[in-house]
């Protein structure tokens, strides 16, 4: 074990106010310790002390458990999975090499609670998370998710004045929120009390230090260890007054110290500044620098970063070369290119920049860290000005899919664009089309179709000349693509099939999936689930590669969704959620969640819909597809509720302004504005919200929104005789078939529009039994039409609210509780069921209390005795 | 927050229900407290005996209500939006139950 220069709040371990925040630390320990672990987010100001908290903590522990400790670097780009590659045992022990080089994120949380579940608990401090890469915050993620099982304690420590909007701990965050085994704790400043006893035994006013620092502990400590004479100064004045005395190796030291964050270790020490090393004692003596594992380091970040700040411009160029010698000399593992790469930059050194920072890119990408990827190529194209044509398109497209990877959308297309002009002045065509064809996803997904459809022709008409390779395939798979964002079924079978053929000629296994997967998914929209054996067979050889499984299991949801196939709707989304959960991949869940969401939606299950959508909404790595599918369920359950604030969500809607002119958004659009302008009335605006989407289902034959949208018109009395190639249960409506409408509604399992076609009949018990069901649903202003005309044609006794008996049955568990409850008798935890049941953890939350009052029972496990006592389990 | 009126006609048999409601609300409100905060309730007298409320809730959402009575088993006939608040008298003393 190093020895650890602790200067932190002088009076040797002990802390001033945080009895109370140590007190809950012990706590969630204990849970821990019992097998419930926990994941505590520490946040304050910098220099507030959550360091000196997790220290102190960790500490008192005494063995008990094991610590590990592992900070995040204030890199402009850190080294992905950083915090794990080097962590220490305790605040100050030697470095573990739990990984030699991770893999991914999934990697280091599988070893992580396989040492939680080894023998001791566990305590990871994790430092500084506002410089976390993105694996390593992915990291942090699945350890939320996976720790209610295990004996492991996670302190993370993160300054909250840092995080912008678009910081990406943000998300993180706000996922995390909703984890029972997740708990966050501030860290205040310190009262003009504590203030007031650090300062007793310095002869500094201490009100006028408090006034000063505004109880923030780290300044405290520089204007005490200022010694009072200059109150007045700046903290960054202080800082540097504090460096200013040491003799000149020393101040070496403190330099090379700065701009080589968090440590700089003996050996790079001995390369920067041979004599130097005489000064450590000196610098360590003075209480600028601390030593850790086995190198040395600002006392406080803070102070490390003022010292940077003020390095004079060639000084700082002068020493970032330095440090950028002795590391490319120490013959350094890759671990340390997201560092050879800081110091190339700063050094402005372009030949070194090119040569580290391309493959500190790669590696970042392999570990999932793509944001930090992004930066690593966007760093070697900022010294690119010497390279070749083909050599900047290879790093433009590596920006690029890093840049799509992590959804910045607009970046991911710019970089490619410019990739394909360099391919197009190198005269590369083959190149040139491949990055055309991958382009197309990229244009489509946030809905430039006709751009997406240029490319994709440019490609084509690029490649049609040429002898045959594997481009030309992919380029007719994107112009699938795009055609299936057209909703062209036919042109997009057309196109996927001619794609699929040359592919699985060639053995382009990946491309053959693709296209079966448009073309596929084109034939479901087309000829309902019955037709999905492309797409299964699709599924079947995705499953084989591990390739596209996310986008066939999506597809085959969306397919099914569309036509109400709700049993289908819900194992597509159960394996698709399944498959995603297992490898991270959260960008396909939210959009699996928009299809479960309208799947919700017509079977009634209103409430379940809208947890989901909430779920959705307050992601913002949603894409546009399932964001609206959250928007659009809350417009239409608000309006068929008669709850207020439907035209909020729809609002919302039309403010995201992707390209609209499809009816892939202007379908699911229309049809709500439609129905909630019918709800509340207002039948003389059905016109104009669904016009455009009622000429593209037209134009586009897509029966089931021809149906929709033509229903609602029908409703609102703008549209007379069924259209050609409405789907079915719609023309029987229409048709005045009100009773086979129903029949069909409810074979379909869509009670509010079976309960619909009931209240479309002209004989009162069919009416009644509307009336009772849209009650029972609590669509609310459905019910009062009907009421209203039951009472004018003179019927008496019209219920003017739901009966008593399906309003109220206190003693009855519900549906979803008996669900709540077989899991719990599963053994499974609230955070595990609510993955399970799509909903978040609060409401599984409810429900489970719910169950104990309605059981009159005290725990879980008497809840299921009691339950299975009373029979409740039995009809599984 | 926005301001909601909730209208639960005729929802409970006698006082003591209600009042045994109350209570599951309070319990409720306060595992809710982010998303909803009961301002205050009247208690109606129903034409056919039963009893009923119209409470006064500050909430995130209309979803956010549901979600309270469906927990608290509370009856929801409407909910509605408060656009605007005109106090002229402070409520009367309270009616006794």
């Amino acid at each position: 074990m190093s020895c650890v220069t602790t200067v932190g709040i002088r009076s040797g371990r002990v802390l001033f106010e945080r009895d109370e925040l140590l007190a809950a630390l012990s706590s969630a320990l204990d849970v821990a310790r019992a097998g419930r672990g926990r994941v505590v987010l520490v946040s304050g100001e910098a220099g507030i002390g959550k360091t000196a908290l997790a220290r102190v903590f960790c500490e008192g522990v005494n063995g008990s458990a094991t610590v590990l400790w592992g900070g995040c670097d204030a890199l402009f780009t850190p080294q992905p999975l950083g915090p794990f590659l080097h962590l220490a045992e305790g605040a100050s022990g030697s470095v573990t090499n739990l990984f030699e080089a991770p893999k991914s994120a999934s990697e280091v949380v599988e070893a992580l609670l396989g040492l939680a579940r080894a023998g001791a608990p566990l305590i990871l401090v994790l430092e500084d998370l506002h410089w976390a890469d993105e694996a390593t915050l992915d990291a942090l993620r699945l350890l939320a998710r996976r720790i209610g099982t295990s004996s492991a304690l996670v302190l993370a420590t993160y300054r909250d004045d840092e995080l912008d909007r678009s910081h990406p701990l943000r998300s993180v965050l706000g996922e995390l929120a909703t984890s029972v085994e997740v708990s966050r704790m501030a860290v205040p400043r310190l009262s003009p009390t504590a203030v007031a006893h650090l300062a007793a035994e310095s002869d500094v006013d201490a009100a006028a230090i408090y006034r000063l620092t505004a109880g923030n502990p780290f300044y405290v400590t520089e204007v005490l260890a200022a010694g009072g004479a200059e109150i007045s100064e700046s903290v960054r004045d202080l800082v540097l007054a504090r460096v200013a005395p040491l003799s000149l190796p020393a101040t070496a030291l403190v330099e090379a110290t700065s701009i080589a964050p968090p440590s700089l270790d003996a050996a790079l020490m001995l390369a920067v500044r041979g004599e130097a090393v005489d000064a450590v004692e000196e610098c360590l003596a003075s209480g600028v620098l601390r030593v850790v594992n086995g190198g040395i380091a600002f006392r406080h970040e803070l102070a490390r970063a003022t010292v940077e700040e003020a390095l004079m411009p060639t000084r700082r160029l002068a020493l970032h070369r330095a440090v950028l010698l002795a590391l490319a000399d120490a013959d350094s593992s890759s671990g340390d290119l997201a560092r050879l790469a800081h110091h190339a930059e700063g050094a402005g050194d372009a030949d070194a920049v090119l040569r580290y920072a391309p493959a500190a890119g790669a590696q970042a990408a392999d570990v999932g860290a793509h944001r930090e990827a992004a930066a690593q190529y966007g760093r070697a194209l900022r010294f690119a000005g010497g390279i070749s044509e083909s050599e900047r398109a290879d790093l433009l497209e590596r920006q690029s899919a890093a840049h799509y990877q992590t959804d910045e959308q607009h970046q991911a297309i710019a970089a490619l664009q410019l990739a394909i002009e360099c391919h197009r002045r190198a005269g590369d065509v083959r190149r040139e089309a491949r990055a055309l064809s991958r382009l197309v996803p990229q244009l489509t997904c946030p809905g430039f179709i006709v751009e997406a459809e240029r490319a994709a022709l440019d490609a084509i008409s690029l490649l049609e000349p040429l002898s045959p390779g594997p481009e030309l395939p992919a380029a007719y798979g994107a112009m699938a693509v795009v055609q299936l964002h057209k909703d062209d079924l036919e042109e997009t079978i057309v196109w996927g099939t001619r794609a699929a053929e040359l592919a699985r000629s060639d053995g382009e296994d990946a491309i053959l999936v693709d296209a079966l997967t448009s073309a596929g998914y084109a034939e479901v929209m087309r000829d309902g689930p019955a037709a999905s054996g492309t797409l299964e067979a699709a599924l079947v050889l995705a499953r084989r590669l591990d390739v596209g499984v996310a986008r066939v299991l999506n597809n085959l949801a969306y397919g099914a969704v569309l036509h109400r196939a709700h049993g289908l709707t819900e194992r597509f989304c159960r394996e698709g959620l399944e498959y995603c959960a297992d490898r991270d991949l959260d960008l396909w869940r939210l959009s699996l969640l928009g299809a479960v969401i309208r799947s919700r939606v017509d079977q009634g299950r209103w409430a379940e819909a809208l947890d989901a959508a909430q779920i959705l909404v307050e992601d913002p790595r949603a894409s546009p597809e399932p964001r609206v599918a959250a928007l659009l369920a809350f417009a239409r359950v608000r309006a068929r509720r008669g709850d207020p604030d439907a035209h909020a969500p729809l609002d919302a809607v039309l403010a995201l302004e992707p390209q609209w002119d499809e009816l892939v958004w202007l379908g699911p659009i229309g049809a709500a504005r439609a129905e909630v302008a019918w709800l509340e009335g207002k039948h003389e605006n059905v016109a104009s919200v669904s016009d455009r989407a009622l000429e593209l289902a037209i134009l586009r034959r897509s029966p089931w929104w021809v149906g929709e949208l033509a229903y609602w018109r029908w409703k609102a009395g703008i549209q007379d005789g069924v259209l050609n190639g409405t789907a079915e249960p719609y023309a029987l409506q229409i048709a005045g078939d009100w009773r086979c409408a129903a029949v069909r509604w409810a074979d379909l399992g869509c009670p509010y529009e079976a309960a619909l076609a009931l209240s479309e009949a002209d004989d009162e018990q069919a009416l009644r039994d509307a009336l009772d069901e849209l009650y029972r649903l609590g669509a609310r202003p459905a019910a009062k039409m009907v009421a209203r005309r039951l009472r004018e044609e003179g019927v008496r006794d019209v219920a003017s609210g739901p009966r008593a008996s399906t309003r109220e049955n206190p003693a009855r568990l519900t549906n979803r509780e008996v669900e709540v409850l077989h899991l719990v008798t599963d053994g499974l935890r609230n955070g595990e069921i609510a993955r399970r049941l799509f909903v978040s953890p609060r409401t599984v939350d409810h429900h489970v209390s719910s169950i104990l009052r309605k059981l009159n029972v005290g725990s879980r496990g008497a809840a299921v005795a009691e339950a299975s006592h009373r029979g409740l389990l039995e009809d599984r | 927050m926005e301001l909601y009126v909730i209208l639960r006609r005729g929802g409970w048999p006698t006082g003591d229900h209600l009042r045994e409601a109350a209570a599951r609300s309070t319990t409720e409100g306060a595992r809710m407290a982010d998303d909803v905060r009961w301002i205050r309730s009247y208690v109606t007298a129903e034409n056919d005996g039963t009893i009923g409320t119209v409470c006064l809730y500050e909430a995130s959402s209309p979803e956010a209500i549901r979600a309270h009575a469906r927990n608290a088993e509370l009856p929801v006939d409407e909910i509605v939006k408060v656009a605007d608040t005109v106090i002229v008298r402070p409520d009367p003393a309270p009616v006794a139950a």
